[in-house]
C-alpha cells in the first residue's frame, strides 16, 4: 500500500512532483550517461599523399622510438621530421610484448599506424623485434628482456607473424637487441651459443613467411668486457664465438652499434678502444669467417653532447663528427649499407646525459645536429649557426 | 532533548575513530632491517659517467651519489655495495633484483611507478633563472623585454618559448653550451640566463667572486628508487633521508660536490 494514502492532497501533489522531478533528473542522468558513450570517431591523421624522401645520401638513416608514443600526432610529427631530414631509412623497435598480449592472439593496430604512417612519408623501416610478453614469465622480477629458451619458438613464431603481415613494407629484421649485453636478455649470462639458437629458431620461420626478408643478426653492443664478467661480453668476441656456434648458415646480414664518444670519426680502431671504426674489426672477423659477401648495417652510431656527460663532445664537434663519419663510410665502407643515429627523439625527455643523443628533442625543437645532416643528406648549402658566439670579457 | 539524541551517535563516532587509531597502530610495523636487505648489504646501482654525481675514476666510484648511499648504509648500519650500470640497464637492474636501490641523478618519473617507489627528493635540478644581484623578482614576467641567455636546444630553450607562448617576450641569447650563457650574465651581456641547477652551481664553484642572484623557475626533483614490493626497504632508506636532511648532513654532501 502507498503511503500517499494517508497523505492530505496537498502533500500527495507534492509527492508527486518531488517524483516526477527525480524522475527527470534521473533520465537526463541516463541520456547524459548514452551520449558520454558515444564517441566521436578518431580524426584520420593519415595523409592522403605518399610522400618521397628528397635525399642525396641513402645511407643516412635514423633511429625512431615511436612504440611507446601515445598521439598519433606525434608519430606523423617525427616520421615527417625524419623524411624532410633527408633520412629514407629509419630503425623502429616493434615490441613482441606489444603484439603478443595473450599467448596465440595478435594485435597489430599500434604497429599498422607506425607502418602506414612510415609508408606514407616514403621511409623505409629497418625492424627491430624483441620485448618478451608477460605471460612467457611468472617470475615478477624478471625484467621483459628475459627470454627463457623454452621461449624460442614462441619469439620464432611472433617473427613469422611480423614478417608474413608486413611484407614487402619491411623486410629487414633485426633480431633481439645487444644480445652481447647481460641486461639485454635480463641478466642472464651473455652466451653467444644462445643466441645462435634463437637466430636458428626465427630465421627459418621469418624465410617462410617472407622469402624477400633479409634477417639481421646482432646488434652488438660496443663494449670492451672480457670473458667471464657479468655485464657482457665484448662484440668482437661474442662475434666469434657466433660463427664459432653455428650462426653463419642463419643471418643475411650482420646489424652493429657503433659510437664515437670522444673520439673523432676517422680515429684508428683498436681492440681495447671504443671509437666509430670499431666496425672495421668486426667486418674482418665476418672476413675471416667467409661472409665477406654479407653486408653491414649499423643501426646505432652518433656523438652525444650532453654538457655534463663525461664522454660527450660539443654540439658543434657533434654535427662535424657526425658529417665526417657518412663522408667516411661513403669512402671506405662499401659493405656498410646504412648509418642509423640514435636517436631522432625520444617521446619524453630523460633529463639525463642521453638526451644529448637525440636530433629533436621532446617539445620538437631542433636541434643544430638535425640542421647539419638534413644538410648532408639533402645536398643543401646552408651556414645555419643558430647560436651566439662565446661571451667575451671585453665585448 | 536535542543532546540526549546525541549521545548514541557521538559514541559510535568516537567508537569508529578508536577503533581506525587502533587498525593504523597495528598496521604500522616499523621496518626490519633484516627483511628489508636479506644479504646484510646495501648494493647500489649508478652510473659512473654523470659527474659529480658518480664518476668511475680508474676503478674507483666517487661522487655525490656514492657518498649519499654510504650515509645511507650507515645510517641503517649496513656496508654499502656499488654497481656501476650504464644509464640504460639501471631500471632493469633494479627490477631483477640486482641491486637493492638505484642512486643515480635519477628524475622522478612517474612513468614507471607502476613497478618502483621513489623516496622523497635529496636534490633539485630544475631550471634556475640567474641575474645580477640588484635586479628585482625573477619571474617570467618580471624579466619580459630583458635579454634572457640559455642553451640552444636544452630543457631552458624549451621552457623560455614556452613563456613567449604565455604571452612574454624576451630578447633571446642561444649560446653553444650552457657555461656561455652564464658567461653572458657573468660579463653583463644578458639580463638573465636560464640554466639547470647542477651545471648553475658548478660555474659558481669555478667563479667564487661573482656576485648574483638565483632562483627555482622549474623543478626537477632527483630521488631514489626502489621496487615498489620493497616496502621495509623504502621505509628505511626514506627514514635515513630524512635524518640526514635533519642532521645538515645531506646539505653537507651536496655542497661538497656542488
Amino acid at each position: 500500500m502507498s503511503d500517499d494514502l494517508g497523505a492530505s492532497p496537498p502533500e500527495r501533489s507534492k509527492r508527486k512532483r518531488t517524483r516526477k522531478s527525480l524522475a527527470l533528473i534521473a533520465s537526463l542522468f541516463l541520456f547524459a550517461a548514452l551520449l558520454s558513450r558515444l564517441r566521436p570517431p578518431p580524426p584520420n591523421l593519415l595523409p592522403d599523399k605518399r610522400h618521397t624522401v628528397e635525399t642525396v645520401k641513402r645511407r643516412v638513416c635514423v633511429h625512431t622510438l615511436l612504440e611507446n608514443e601515445v598521439e598519433e600526432a606525434t608519430i606523423l610529427r617525427s616520421l615527417e621530421l625524419a623524411r624532410e631530414l633527408g633520412a629514407a631509412t629509419i630503425v623502429q623497435f616493434f615490441p613482441w610484448a606489444y603484439a603478443e598480449t595473450r599467448a596465440g592472439e595478435f594485435s597489430w593496430r599500434l604497429f599498422d599506424r607506425i607502418v602506414q604512417h612510415a609508408d606514407r612519408q616514403g621511409l623505409r623501416i629497418i625492424a627491430r623485434l624483441g620485448l618478451v610478453p608477460a605471460w612467457l614469465n611468472d617470475d615478477k622480477t624478471k625484467t621483459l628482456n628475459y627470454l627463457p629458451e623454452r621461449g624460442f619458438p614462441m619469439f620464432a613464431r611472433y617473427a613469422a607473424a611480423f614478417a608474413e603481415r608486413y611484407a614487402g613494407a619491411i623486410d629487414e629484421l633485426i633480431i633481439w637487441n645487444e644480445p652481447n649485453l647481460s641486461f639485454e636478455w635480463g641478466f642472464q649470462p651473455v652466451d653467444a651459443a644462445r643466441y645462435v639458437r634463437l637466430l636458428q629458431a626465427a630465421y627459418p620461420a621469418i624465410k617462410a613467411a617472407n622469402p624477400a626478408a633479409v634477417v639481421l643478426a646482432g646488434a652488438l653492443a660496443p663494449t670492451l668486457e672480457p670473458r667471464g664478467s657479468s655485464a657482457g661480453l665484448n662484440d668482437l668476441d661474442f662475434l666469434r664465438d657466433m660463427y664459432a656456434t653455428g650462426a653463419g648458415d642463419y643471418f643475411d646480414s650482420l646489424a652493429v652499434h657503433t659510437y664515437g664518444l670522444l673520439e673523432a670519426p676517422e680515429a684508428e680502431p683498436a681492440g681495447d678502444g671504443l671509437n666509430f671504426r670499431r666496425v672495421e674489426l668486426l667486418r674482418e672477423i665476418m672476413l675471416e669467417n667467409g661472409d665477406g659477401h654479407k653486408s653491414i648495417s649499423i643501426t646505432e652510431a652518433g656523438w652525444n653532447d650532453h654538457p655534463r656527460w663525461l664522454y660527450a663532445v660539443r654540439p658543434s664537434q657533434r654535427s662535424a663528427y657526425t658529417i665526417r663519419a657518412y663522408d667516411y663510410i661513403e669512402a671506405h665502407w662499401d659493405w656498410a649499407r646504412h648509418l642509423c643515429i640514435w636517436a631522432l627523439r625520444y617521446p619524453a625527455d630523460l633529463k639525463s646525459y642521453p638526451d644529448g643523443y637525440t636530433l629533436i628533442n621532446a617539445d620538437f625543437l631542433l636541434k643544430p645536429i638535425y640542421f647539419a645532416l638534413q644538410d648532408y643528406a639533402r645536398g643543401w648549402e646552408r651556414s645555419i649557426r643558430p647560436w651566439l658566439p662565446p661571451p667575451e670579457a671585453d665585448s | 532533548m536535542k543532546g540526549k539524541a546525541e549521545m548514541p551517535s557521538r559514541i559510535v563516532m568516537t567508537a569508529i575513530v578508536v577503533l581506525l587509531l587502533f587498525a593504523m597502530w597495528r598496521h604500522y610495523e616499523p621496518p626490519n632491517r633484516d627483511i628489508a636487505f636479506p644479504a646484510g648489504e646495501i648494493v647500489i646501482g649508478v652510473d659512473g659517467s654523470f659527474p659529480p654525481f658518480a664518476l668511475d675514476d680508474g676503478g674507483r666510484l666517487r661522487g655525490l651519489d656514492l657518498d649519499l648511499g654510504n650515509a645511507i648504509a650507515a645510517e641503517i648500519g649496513l656496508p654499502a655495495r656499488f654497481v656501476n650500470i650504464s644509464y640504460y640497464g639501471l631500471y632493469d637492474a633494479l627490477i631483477s633484483g640486482e641491486v637493492d636501490l638505484l642512486i643515480s641523478a635519477l628524475r622522478i618519473d612517474p612513468a614507471r611507478m607502476d613497478a618502483l617507489r621513489y623516496t622523497q627528493p635529496y636534490f633539485d635540478n630544475g631550471l634556475m633563472t640567474v641575474t645580477a644581484p640588484f635586479l628585482g623578482p625573477l619571474n617570467p614576467a618580471a624579466l619580459d623585454g630583458g635579454a634572457l641567455a640559455y642553451e640552444y636546444a636544452s630543457s631552458a630553450d624549451s621552457q623560455i618559448r614556452a613563456w613567449e607562448a604565455e604571452g612574454h617576450s624576451y630578447a633571446r641569447m642561444p649560446f653553444e653550451l650552457p657555461r656561455h650563457a652564464l658567461d653572458a650574465v657573468r660579463l653583463s651581456q644578458a639580463d638573465a640566463a636560464l640554466i639547470d641547477a647542477s651545471t648553475l652551481y658548478l660555474y659558481a664553484r669555478e667563479h667564487a667572486n661573482w656576485d648574483h642572484r638565483r632562483e627555482f623557475a622549474t623543478r626537477e626533483p632527483f630521488a631514489i628508487a626502489l621496487r615498489l614490493d620493497r616496502d621495509d626497504a623504502w621505509k628505511l632508506v626514506d627514514q635515513s633521508l630524512s635524518a640526514l636532511k635533519e642532521s645538515g648532513e645531506l646539505a653537507r654532501i651536496v655542497g661538497y660536490w656542488l
